[in-house]
């Protein structure tokens, strides 16, 4: 598959895992405010503000936004802003635009169905999102792009362009449970004293539904929820789809799958970080990382990954063409 | 129930639906019945909206990008098809073959032996002086013989009827995405119609298409590849350089991804270089190698020229087939069908006059207002005068133009291009079309049945150009009685149980 192709397929596949995490975020956040009415005002800053943190555009937000943190604030900014490169609409017009470059590609049923989904998108506003309400909305936005995923999965060959998606897919994925994780753990938590709360409980499970892991949590019997517990289902389990672990050894599955038959591409760097990261995840204890710091833990992860990132663009995208290899 | 028709308004110019007011011409009867049986024009325009809806969703669009928000536009499409009997069709059919095989001579000659500049008929200096003439490929042999492939010659009707040539497209014709996609739409709209009618199905092209170029490989290379080089996705035309990209299954590449080691063509694959053989590209001449041509392009392939010099590498169309479709150039085609191949043009041209000729010189300055003036060198409608729709100041401004440079204009009488009925708004009236069939040269000569029929949307307006308000139409070719038995038995298809 051509390089830029590839980029292009495996960037599509980040932007719209990526928005889909925003719309998941916002959701879980409107839910977690009517839990909390009693306790915080629905426009008090600290029930919207952390959403602006986790999608790493706080300076973006201020700037546009100024210091006012309101529920429409951060709404208009997460989901319809433009000017705003992680917004799910900005999301979801650069996956289409990688998309159309690609169409030659894709069934046309993948690309209508992205297309369809685009020129809805791009008309709807904060009217229209509180005219159907949070939960609905955002339903519709997480089923039109999980019918995305749904007809991409029935209709892309499992060659070259189905791997780059996936190893897009997962490496974003990875990522943004890490920022979810993270964002929790410095923002919900009002203060130390609060470990164990009843307010606690409620916002860990807002995390966990967050990443729509709730009930596969509760299925895995891994007890009552604690903050141990869930970070450790979230970072390590290995069989939840959404878990940092599982996400990382899809990535390193992808790679395989790239390299496959390639001899000059065994052991390249990419797949080498893949799987010492994943073996690491496996290996890790998470009562150690707890006491020592989370945050920082999970900071060192997204560098990590990052590496991951910048080693498939240096195998596969960018190499320097005098020393590649030429192909039969 | 009102007719459909009532309210239409008949003038001089040749009607392809209607004979006379209420006579409709015996290939436009059934058509004809069947609007009768539609509910009044709210039926029709809601199949227009279902057709202008299909073309959205499938995003056969192009984009304004002057404007930040990406508006997106589908080039407009209109239901009621031009249909063309098929003796009318043997006729073009006759004379497009004659006039691609002529100018593949031509070309043959001109970067060869030059015998007809030599003998006089064209003037030397018309061919040196053409901006897309490219003295490089002189004397450079081509694969198979073949000096272009591909020609999308832009025909219209006169006031009587009659086809004629209006110009020649030899380097980048494009325009045959739409063809198709029109055609999967109208199957949606009328299924019914187009299976009572017998239209000619325009689907092969994409795989006749495909066989040309797959011949053009060099010789020892068994399993050639082939690849579709694109300007990028902002060209306007980017849709039509995906979808045939698509249809062909082949690579779609950009400059970029192509780089030229030792004289040969490699794609760069997420897996490393591979190696490329035919290369149809959708970029003129000048940007194709920076090397060689135009020193400021971003978009083609240092190199490339050299690996194609050296047959390593196979062009489609081939450098330099533009000072054929050099509009100047195109006086002398029904000289050229003389010279090479002994014979009558079977269809003719419109009247031209030269700028560069003394006496047609004299001829164009005192019937300015009544020409058409067109830039030799551009495409697409721009650089054109037409004189009766022109203030005084627009035409003193071409006259400078023209005395300043001569050989870079020709002048035609206004031609009053024939009318279709066409859906405008809330009624039905005739607007001027054009037709531009799309002619392949491999191993024969395959012209598709049918092509791209525009129409000047705008009242009044003779520009058919989607760049200045033009749209679109189904081409129907219909089967000739004897023709529906032998071919549901040819189509390759139908062979293969």
């Amino acid at each position: 598959m051509l390089s830029r192709v590839a980029n292009l397929i495996y960037w599509m596949a980040r932007q719209l895992e990526r928005a889909e995490n925003t719309a998941r975020i916002v959701d879980v956040n409107a839910q977690l405010v009517l839990d909390l009415q009693s306790r915080l005002a629905a426009d008090d800053p600290k029930s919207w503000e952390p959403l602006v943190y986790v999608s790493g555009g706080e300076e973006k937000f201020f700037e546009l936004y100024g210091k006012q943190v309101t529920e429409r604030a951060v709404v208009e900014f997460m989901l319809f802003d433009r000017r705003n490169p992680s917004s799910v609409l900005s999301c979801v017009s650069q996956a289409r635009e990688n998309a159309r470059c690609v169409r030659d590609l894709l069934a046309m049923e993948v690309w209508e169905t992205l297309n369809t989904f685009y020129l809805k998108l791009k008309d709807d506003d904060f009217a229209r999102y509180a005219q159907l309400g949070s939960a609905e909305y955002l339903n519709r936005v997480k089923a039109q792009i999980q019918l995305f995923y749904g007809t991409t999965e029935s209709m892309l060959p499992r060659s070259h362009e189905w791997w780059f998606f996936q190893l897009g897919r997962y490496l974003e994925r990875a990522d943004s449970t890490s920022r979810i994780l993270d964002v929790k753990y410095y923002m919900l938590l009002p203060d130390v004293a609060a470990v164990g709360t009843a307010l606690d409980m409620i916002q860990w499970a807002s995390v966990l539904r967050s990443c729509s892991a709730f009930d596969a949590f509760r299925r895995s019997r891994r007890g009552q929820l604690t903050l141990e517990r869930v970070v450790d289902y979230l970072v390590r389990d290995e069989v939840f789809p959404r878990s940092i672990a599982y996400s990382v050894g899809a990535a390193g599955q992808a790679l395989d799958q790239i390299v496959n038959g390639a001899e000059h591409l065994r052991g390249n760097r990419a797949s080498v970080l893949a799987a010492t990261l994943q073996d690491e995840l496996r290996r890790t204890d998470m009562h150690e990382v707890i006491a020592e710091g989370l945050h920082e833990f999970l900071d060192a992860l997204q560098v990590r990954m990052n590496d991951v990132h910048n080693a498939v663009q240096e195998t596969f995208i960018d190499y320097p063409t005098d020393k590649a290899k030429i192909l039969a | 129930m009102p007719d459909l028709f009532d309210a239409y308004e008949h003038c001089r110019f040749y009607d392809e639906m209607f004979a006379g007011p209420g006579h409709p011409r015996p290939h436009y009867q059934r058509l004809h019945a069947r609007f009768a049986r539609l509910d009044g024009m709210s039926s029709l325009l809601e199949r227009q909206h279902t057709a202008d809806q299909t073309f959205v969703n499938r995003g056969v669009t192009f984009t304004v990008y002057s404007d930040t928000a990406g508006t997106e536009k589908i080039f407009p499409f209109d239901l009621i098809p031009r249909i063309v009997p098929a003796h009318e069709w043997a006729h073009l059919e006759a004379g497009l073959t004659q006039r691609m095989e002529a100018l593949n001579l031509f070309l043959a000659d001109i970067y060869g032996s030059q015998r007809i500049l030599k003998e006089g008929l064209i003037p030397a200096e018309m061919v040196n002086t053409s901006k897309h003439f490219r003295q490089e490929m002189v004397g450079m042999p081509v694969p198979r013989g073949l000096f272009v492939h591909i020609n999308g010659t832009d025909l219209i009707r006169d006031e009587s009827g009659a086809y004629r040539v209006l110009e020649d497209n030899l380097r980048t014709p494009s325009g045959v995405s739409y063809v198709l996609e029109n055609r999967q739409v109208m199957k949606r709209v009328f299924p019914n119609l187009i299976r009572d009618y017998r239209v000619r199905p325009v689907e092969t092209y994409t795989s006749d298409l495909l066989a040309l170029l797959t011949r053009l490989a060099p010789a020892h290379v068994p399993e050639p590849t082939v690849v579709l080089l694109t300007p990028g996705v902002y060209n306007s035309a980017y849709f039509e350089h995906s979808f045939l990209a698509r249809q062909m299954g082949i690579e779609i590449v950009e400059g970029s991804d192509l780089v030229v080691e030792n004289d040969r063509v490699y794609m760069r694959r997420s897996d490393g270089l591979a190696p490329v053989h035919v290369i149809y590209r959708r970029l003129d001449d000048d940007f194709l190698d920076p090397t060689v041509f135009r020193k400021d392009s971003l978009l083609g392939v240092p190199g490339l020229v050299n690996a194609y010099r050296k047959g390593n590498v196979a062009l489609c169309n081939p450098i330099g087939t533009g000072v054929a479709d050099d509009k100047a150039m195109y006086y002398y085609v029904p000289r050229m069908i003389k010279f090479y191949l002994g014979q009558e043009p079977i269809l003719h041209n419109v009247d031209t006059f030269l700028s560069s000729d003394d006496k047609d010189l004299r001829y164009i300055l005192e019937n300015l207002p009544k020409l058409v003036v067109k830039s030799v060198n551009e495409a697409g409608g721009y650089g054109m005068l037409v004189g009766p729709h022109s203030t005084q100041a627009q035409i003193e401004e071409f006259r400078g133009k023209i005395l300043a440079h001569p050989r870079n204009f020709i002048a035609q009488p206004t031609i009053g291009l024939s009318r279709c009925p066409s859906v405008c708004e809330n009624t039905i009236e005739g607007r001027h079309i054009d037709l531009r069939p799309y002619i392949l040269n491999g191993e024969t000569v395959k012209i598709m049945p049918g092509g791209l029929t525009r129409v000047a949307l705008r009242k009044g307006s003779l520009v058919v150009n989607s760049s200045q308000g033009g749209g679109s139409k189904d081409t129907w070719v219909l089967a000739a009685d004897d023709q529906a038995q032998s071919q549901t038995q040819s189509g390759p298809e139908k062979l293969i149980v």
